[in-house]
């Protein structure tokens, strides 16, 4: 197993930026190395979710998966850098560091888990903890070239997450080894009473399933990049060489996903915020002779993002009276819709099938002429599954001309990740995977 | 989305916006209102709830219990003879 020094560590996060904390003892030999990602509570450890406004804080206690991870032989040696809050599709949206791609520093990792999935590219022998709400792990696996599984909402205890949006968040694995998805989320599956989401799932199932048919919707082929669509078609040739049936279907559903998935994001990213008011958290040094509501203000003011603002205005508004039901409420029986949806398909088909991004990992320059709507738009192929919570996973399946990894997104049905863990054992085994180059 | 109405919004988050910042969200939280009207033309369900999976209703036994030494949740926290301090009331 190959271990860093903690010089080591430094070293190549000062390159790619993947951690905002970092251990800071000699990490010790015989224990395996993982990161989490930094919305993640960590005893004693530096936690920000991203944001200015939790600068500062070293909470009292270990998230439970963090725990669960420690407690199986690991060490945690970094808190991975992401969009605030989990806001974003390409881990620019920090008040912290941004990460770099492996492949290319010039590009985003993905987000929100970005941090997560370069560390996870970079460093040998290394796993590393992502939270998805509509997106978070596949995509940034998807542009970092590496094997990233969201599970069951319910799956993995959220004690210790600080919350985006409670109904839809996730805590799963990113690595560049298939077999540690089934090993690790092994290690941090059942259930936790802190977490009553957590209580009512089934046992984890862990024999090997072969994989006998995919479903590729039709939806989830249009608007893709030619490189991103031409990597597909050749996954899809080689899982048919492979033994499996390949069917296209058609999922109406899942136009509507994605405006219904902002909607119940926002909304529960709005009323999660509300509690960041400098007390008892991050930033407290402000004007004590302010009154209430002014002291409030001047800090989420002055320390939350451009995005996280958005969000929690777009939130508020789709809560308020008059809105609701337009809204929110729509946006929850939509969510029923999208779920039946895949009940239809799974009924036949062991996993649904798509690329994971419909492009490969853009340029920071590129990024930043982007609209917020452009890159809400970015995550219609990863929000379908992860508004109805079904386990999903991003597998590499290619690369493009300029040599950026390409993911493809399996998705089952609710409680069935033993599936998954399968198709990433038994496609790891057929599909050569590239490494980058790691210079510190 | 108008100026007023994402003053009003912005008040009852409890966030004072810029010249600037106001412009930039009214236009910004229009295009993304007029995107979301696609879900007026999304069909609808009655059976639905606010999680995607069945959640077990999970009471524990009603002990006192203490996880976490009050004094490690105080350690950061700006604090006055062990109380959180905050601003004035009035």
């Amino acid at each position: 197993m190959r271990s860093y020094g903690l010089s080591e560590i430094r070293a190549i996060n000062g390159k790619y930026s993947m951690f905002h904390a970092m251990t800071e003892e000699e990490p010790s030999e015989g224990r395996f190395h993982f990161s989490a990602k930094d919305n993640l509570t960590s005893k004693g450890m530096e936690t920000c979710s991203g944001s200015r406004i939790l600068e500062g804080y070293r909470p009292a206690f270990d998230a439970t998966s963090i725990e669960r991870m420690k407690a199986a032989g690991g060490e945690l040696i970094g808190k991975t850098n992401m969009d605030e809050f989990g806001f974003g599709t390409f881990s620019t949206n920090s008040g912290l560091e941004v990460p770099r791609n492996p492949f290319d520093l010039e590009r985003a990792c993905g987000g929100s888990s970005g941090g997560s999935a370069c560390a996870a590219a970079v460093f040998e022998d290394h796993v590393s903890l992502g939270v998805s709400t509509g997106g978070s792990i596949c995509c940034p696996a998807s542009f970092c070239g590496v094997y990233g599984i969201a599970p069951t909402y319910g799956r993995v205890s959220r004690y210790g997450l600080i919350d985006y949006g409670n109904s839809l968040d996730k805590i799963g694995v990113l690595s560049s080894k298939a077999t540690d998805l089934r090993k690790y989320i092994g290690v941090m599956a059942g259930k936790d009473e802190r977490d009553p989401t957590s209580c009512a799932q089934p046992e984890l199932g862990d024999s090997h399933v072969k994989l006998g048919s995919v479903a590729v919707p039709m939806e989830g082929v249009e608007g893709l990049s030619k490189d991103v669509e031409a990597a597909f078609r050749s996954a899809l040739v080689e899982l048919e060489r492979m033994g499996v049936d390949v069917e296209y279907v058609n999922m109406p559903s899942l136009k509507y996903a994605m405006p219904a998935y902002y909607v119940l994001a926002t909304s529960e990213a709005s009323t999660n915020l509300a509690r960041y008011v400098g007390m008892r958290y991050g930033q407290q040094e402000g004007d004590l002779s302010l009154k209430f509501d002014d002291y409030f203000t001047s800090f989420r003011s002055e320390y939350f993002g451009d995005e996280a603002k958005r969000r929690i205005l777009l939130g508020t508004f789709t809560r308020m009276v008059g809105f609701r039901d337009r809204y929110y409420a729509k946006a929850l029986q939509v969510r029923k819709v999208v779920i039946d949806d895949y009940k239809r398909v799974l009924a036949d088909h062991d996993a649904v099938l798509a690329p994971t991004m419909p492009f490969t990992a853009p340029r920071f320059d590129d990024i930043s002429k982007m609209s917020a709507l452009d890159s809400y738009k970015a995550d219609y192929l990863t929000i379908p599954a992860n508004i109805a919570g079904t386990p999903h996973m991003s597998v590499p399946c290619g690369y493009d001309s300029d040599g950026m990894p390409i993911g493809m997104q399996f998705v089952a049905d609710h409680w069935n990740e033993e599936v998954l863990f399968s198709i990433a054992e038994d496609w790891e085994r057929e599909f050569e995977l590239r490494r980058p180059e790691v210079v510190a | 989305m108008d100026r007023e109405t994402i003053e009003r919004v912005a008040r009852a988050a409890h966030i004072k916006l810029t010249d600037d910042e106001l412009e930039r969200y009214s236009r910004d939280l229009g295009e993304i209102l007029t995107y979301f009207e696609l879900l007026d033309e999304a069909p609808g369900c009655d059976d639905y709830g606010v999680n995607p999976v069945e959640v077990a209703d999970i009471l524990r036994d009603d002990e006192p219990s203490i996880r976490i030494d009050p004094d490690e949740l105080l350690r950061d926290m700006n604090t006055y003879e062990g109380y959180v301090r905050g601003p004035r009331l009035s």
